[in-house]
């Protein structure tokens, strides 16, 4: 009898859940960086912005390298933005605020070509959210910049912007092709 | 692993009466091996109550005399068999006979319980409660991973799935207490959610096909068995507890147990603590884990014919992953294994768990009855419900690490009707119907798009199973039915986010035959063929986005179709006389239409770097092995065991190796029991046991070098050495191991850990450990 009771419980809780199951709740992700826009500003305050943004998880991304003056010296500003939602959110302040947890790397394959970080974290280290790019003789190469989280900067270069030793892992990493004109 | 696992075959006894004559009651019988017959001599037979024991003649025979009327328990104790209590209400002069298994040791042969279970001409393993309490630090699978070609595929040392003669993960049932497991097996790194200290005994079914059980069922089947309640009315119980150096860990594990006429009670209760483990020259910061499960069985019997039980089981873990694992790109995967020490190596021991982590819960709740229509038939009704709560934690931006980056929630409901009838003329007719519905649901606050999509999946099925005895000879034959409707809904990548619904139906067929034959004696032979249809799961139907197991953008596929496995088993067994007995199964399974995650050449460019990608496809495939178990008494009470295992798989269409198999291996041991019981404060120490093992693991060569992204790990060797022995006094038994693990302290990497990529495997470790019996 009990039997019986319990198993009519079950055929019910199966009717029950047999009709189609409900659409799942789109999640927010707001961690995510979709777009890096690399801003370097030379004396005369004339700018140029290199930018990837990827709004589709890797399916044709925006990538747009940049042309640059030799024998130049630029202050160079990085933007992290989130554009998948309304508002745009700059994910630049969580960097900021957890600067001791990451920085950022710039490796470039033009001659000549220098970045020098231009910022701090809270214990004086750099970031690498504000840098200095100098150039000096013409050239094609291309610029990587990536970003770890976690790094441990005190390992040997790290601080002088040496990628070899820092760990942590890869939050950004990204190419752009550059033009030293 | 150590496996001196001994068999002991339960006892028949019947009572021969005569009057009882005040405390005057004589106790007699004899002790025969279960395999022929023959009288064991010098079989140890102690009555707790009355601080009494005695021997066993050389006709195997024994007798107390001159006892009252009264409750007494026996215990049975004979060199090379695990020792057993018995429970017997004394009001006459009685007759005993008590089988115990003396040659079958090692061999782990199918163990009959009394009448109700029939045999098979599967072939099936058992790992027995002595063994899995004696290694209560360890989890489900690396206690089976004892057993010649079981496998463990690891992330680190917390995380382990077992690998049955080439299958894993969605191609292995794993059953709990009858119930087949349901959480998220499609993982690489996700375990199995059960405690196996809450286990009688493990099986392992290395079969052709099996059909009596809802899942994948392509052969293996692991089965995690409940302790049945002794019919014993006084409270039992056991605690166990554990020391292991490498992690500092302790496990600890109570059982409590009671019988009456009116219901029978029992409780059993775990938990484990572990800090970071250590590989020979460097800590594995974050590697520590925790778990704490509860297991509760009820059983009741309203009359001689209609018995239930009721059982709950809850899982609870937390696994830390080696912080220096964790990864943004592949490029960090290449560079992490540059490195002599994983990043993030710090010299201090910790019992933190940060993430990288896992967090699980599993919960089974069973109802279960049994109604004999007769003595010869039976029927079998079970409904139960899991609930399966899996969070996993990476690492990640302010302060979002505590928000898990996985997050699902997993119901599942099971009814099963099974009817079972030993007809007198040697027929055993098995049928059974079994409804699942499964609905898997991903938590939204993760922030983070899902990797398998919420979905609810309706399994139905029905199998057919018959089976004969004809003289010494078995046959048997099943066929299975199953239905499968999968209904998920996926979240599209590109923007704006969409809602996509599919909906799959799948027709699985099964079915198996086998035939088991006594050659000429010593030898038996069996073989088994088997048919089998696996649907492919969710995961390889559906799954989109970056998984951090391959290190790259997975990618389902939709219009997958189900796989045909054929599978053929030979077993040749042999005892060949006392001091030899081997078993050697062969086995050969051709899978067509096999699914497999395989790169394809895209490399995404995505923001934080290129990712390879990652897709399901199905090509036909082979899996060929052999695997071989042998004792030898060499005399002195010294044995010498061995267990190889030899393994292939191949993509046929490809003409590829397939990933993630086994590499050979085998296991070499010594053991000698010192043969006598020593007397001690009082109390009687017996099973005094010494053993000493060689493991082997070969490189695993049978993989292209673009198969993985470094090479595969060169072969290696290990050491272990164990010593256990028992102590009586008065009612209380005791029983001491210790272990020492890896003694060389070996450093190596193994091709079946994932965390080969970034660190050593562990060193040594000393194990201590006590049960107590009352």
């Amino acid at each position: 009898m009990i039997k019986r009771n319990l198993f009519s419980i079950v055929i019910v809780l199966f009717l029950l859940n047999s009709c189609d199951k409900k659409d799942p709740i789109i999640p927010n992700e707001e961690e995510v960086i979709t777009t890096l826009n690399f801003t370097l500003t030379d004396n005369t305050g004339k700018q140029v912005v290199m930018q990837f943004k990827d709004l589709n998880g890797g399916v044709n991304p925006i990538i747009k390298g940049g042309k640059l003056d030799s024998n130049t010296l630029y202050m160079a500003t990085l933007v992290l933005l989130n554009e998948l939602g309304t508002p745009i959110k700059d994910i630049t302040e969580e960097i900021l605020s957890e600067g001791v947890d990451h920085q950022f790397f710039f490796e470039s394959t033009v001659m000549g070509m220098t970045i020098a970080y231009n910022d701090v974290d809270d214990n004086l280290q750099p970031i690498g959210v504000k840098a200095l790019v100098s150039t000096q003789d013409a050239g094609v190469g291309t610029l990587k910049i990536t970003l770890r989280h976690q790094p441990d900067k005190s390992a040997v270069g790290v601080l002088n912007g040496m990628i070899d030793n820092a760990g942590g892992e890869t939050d950004l990493e990204v190419i752009f092709d550059v033009n030293v004109e | 692993m150590w496996n001196k696992s001994l068999l002991f075959v339960l006892l028949i006894f019947s009572s021969t009466f005569v009057k009882g004559q005040g405390c005057a009651i004589n106790i007699s019988g004899k002790v025969v091996d279960v395999n022929d017959g023959s009288p064991l001599e010098i079989v140890n037979i102690y009555v707790k109550e009355i601080e009494t024991g005695t021997y066993t003649d050389i006709n195997g025979e024994f007798a107390i005399d001159n006892i009252c009327p009264g409750s007494y328990h026996f215990i049975f104790s004979h060199v090379g068999c695990n020792s057993k209590e018995m429970f017997l209400e004394v009001k006459f002069d009685t007759t005993l006979i008590v089988d115990m298994d003396h040659n079958g040791q090692h061999l782990n042969e199918v163990l009959l319980r009394g009448r109700r279970e029939t045999s098979t001409t599967q072939k099936s393993e058992i790992i027995k409660q002595q063994l899995v309490l004696d290694n209560a630090n360890e989890d489900l699978t690396t206690l089976i991973s004892a057993l010649a070609g079981v496998n463990a595929l690891k992330n680190g040392s917390g995380i382990s799935k077992p690998i049955v003669q080439g299958l894993y993960g969605n191609r292995l049932t794993i059953l709990n207490n009858g119930i087949p497991q349901s959480g998220q097996q499609w993982g690489n790194d996700h375990s199995p959610e059960i405690d196996p200290l809450s286990a009688n005994q493990i099986r392992v079914v290395k079969g052709a096909a099996t059909v009596e059980y809802m899942g994948p069922n392509m052969g293996s089947v692991v089965s995690v068995e409940p302790k049945m309640i002794d019919k014993d009315p006084h409270l039992h119980g056991r605690v166990t507890y554990l020391f292991n150096t490498n992690g500092r860990g302790h496990s600890t594990n109570a059982n409590l147990q009671k019988y009456s006429n009116k219901f029978a009670w029992q409780l059993n209760a775990t938990y484990k603590r572990n800090g970071d483990k250590k590989a020979p020259n460097y800590l594995l910061n974050n590697t520590g884990n925790q778990e704490a499960n509860i297991t509760f069985q009820l059983n009741k019997s309203f009359s001689t014919k209609l018995n239930t039980d009721l059982y709950f089981s809850s899982f609870n873990s937390i696994l830390g992953i080696l912080r220096g694992a964790h990864l943004g790109n592949i490029n960090d995967l290449t560079e992490a294994f540059r490195r002599e020490e994983p990043f993030f190596t710090e010299p201090t021991f910790s019992y933190h768990i940060d993430a990288p982590r896992q967090s699980v819960s599993h919960n089974l709740l069973k109802l279960h009855s049994k109604y004999f229509v007769d003595n010869n038939r039976f029927w079998d009704f079970t409904i139960a419900s899991q609930i399966n709560d899996r969070n996993e934690y990476d690492v990640r931006r302010s302060g979002r690490s505590d928000i898990p980056a996985l997050s699902l929630l997993q119901y599942s409901h099971f009814v099963e009707a099974k009817y079972q009838w030993e007809r007198s003329d040697n027929i055993n007719f098995k049928s059974g119907i079994q409804f699942n519905v499964t609905d898997n649901t991903n938590r939204p606050e993760t922030g983070i798009l899902p990797l398998i999509p919420d979905y609810r999946s309706y399994e139905s099925g029905l199998y057919f199973f018959l089976s004969k005895k004809l003289n010494n000879s078995m046959l048997e034959g099943g066929i299975r039915y199953s239905n499968v409707m999968i209904q998920a809904l996926t979240i599209t990548n590109d923007i704006p986010r969409k809602i996509e619904r599919y909906d799959r139906n799948f027709n699985n067929l099964s079915g198996s035959i086998g035939w088991k034959y006594p050659l000429s004696s010593p030898f038996t032979i069996s073989c088994n063929l088997g048919y089998a249809q696996r649907n492919p799961a969710v995961n390889e139907l559906y799954s989109r986005g970056l998984h951090q197991g391959v290190s790259g953008i997975e990618q389902g596929n939709v219009n997958l179709l189900s796989e045909q496995s054929l599978k053929s088993t030979l077993v040749l067994n042999g005892k060949v006389n006392k001091t030899f007995s081997f078993e050697l199964t062969g086995y050969y399974q051709s899978i067509n239409d096999y699914i497999y995650l395989q790169p394809t050449d895209e490399l995404r460019l995505t923001i934080r770097g290129a990712f390879p990608v990652f897709e399901y496809r199905q090509d036909d495939a082979s899996i060929l092995g052999f695997d071989f178990s042998g004792l030898i008494d060499i005399g002195y009470n010294i044995n010498l065991t061995t267990k190889i295992s030899f393994l292939r798989g191949d993509n046929i269409s490809q003409n590829t190796p397939l990933v993630y198999m086994p590499s050979n291996n085998a296991l070499t041991g010594i053991s000698y029991e010192y043969p006598r019981t020593i007397q001690l404060f009082n109390g009687r120490l017996n099973r005094l046991q010494f053993a000493f093992n060689h493991q082997i693991v070969l490189r695993q060569k049978h993989l292209l070098s673009t198969q993985d992204i470094i090479p595969t790990p060169e072969g290696y060797q290990l050491f272990n050495f164990e010593l256990s022995t028992n102590f009586q006094i008065k009612h209380l038994s005791l029983r001491f191991i210790s272990k020492i693990e890896n003694i060389a302290n070996v450093k190596y990497r193994d091709y079946l850990n994932r965390q080969r990529y970034f660190a050593d495997d562990l060193g040594r470790s000393v194990i201590f450990g006590l049960t107590l019996k009352f």
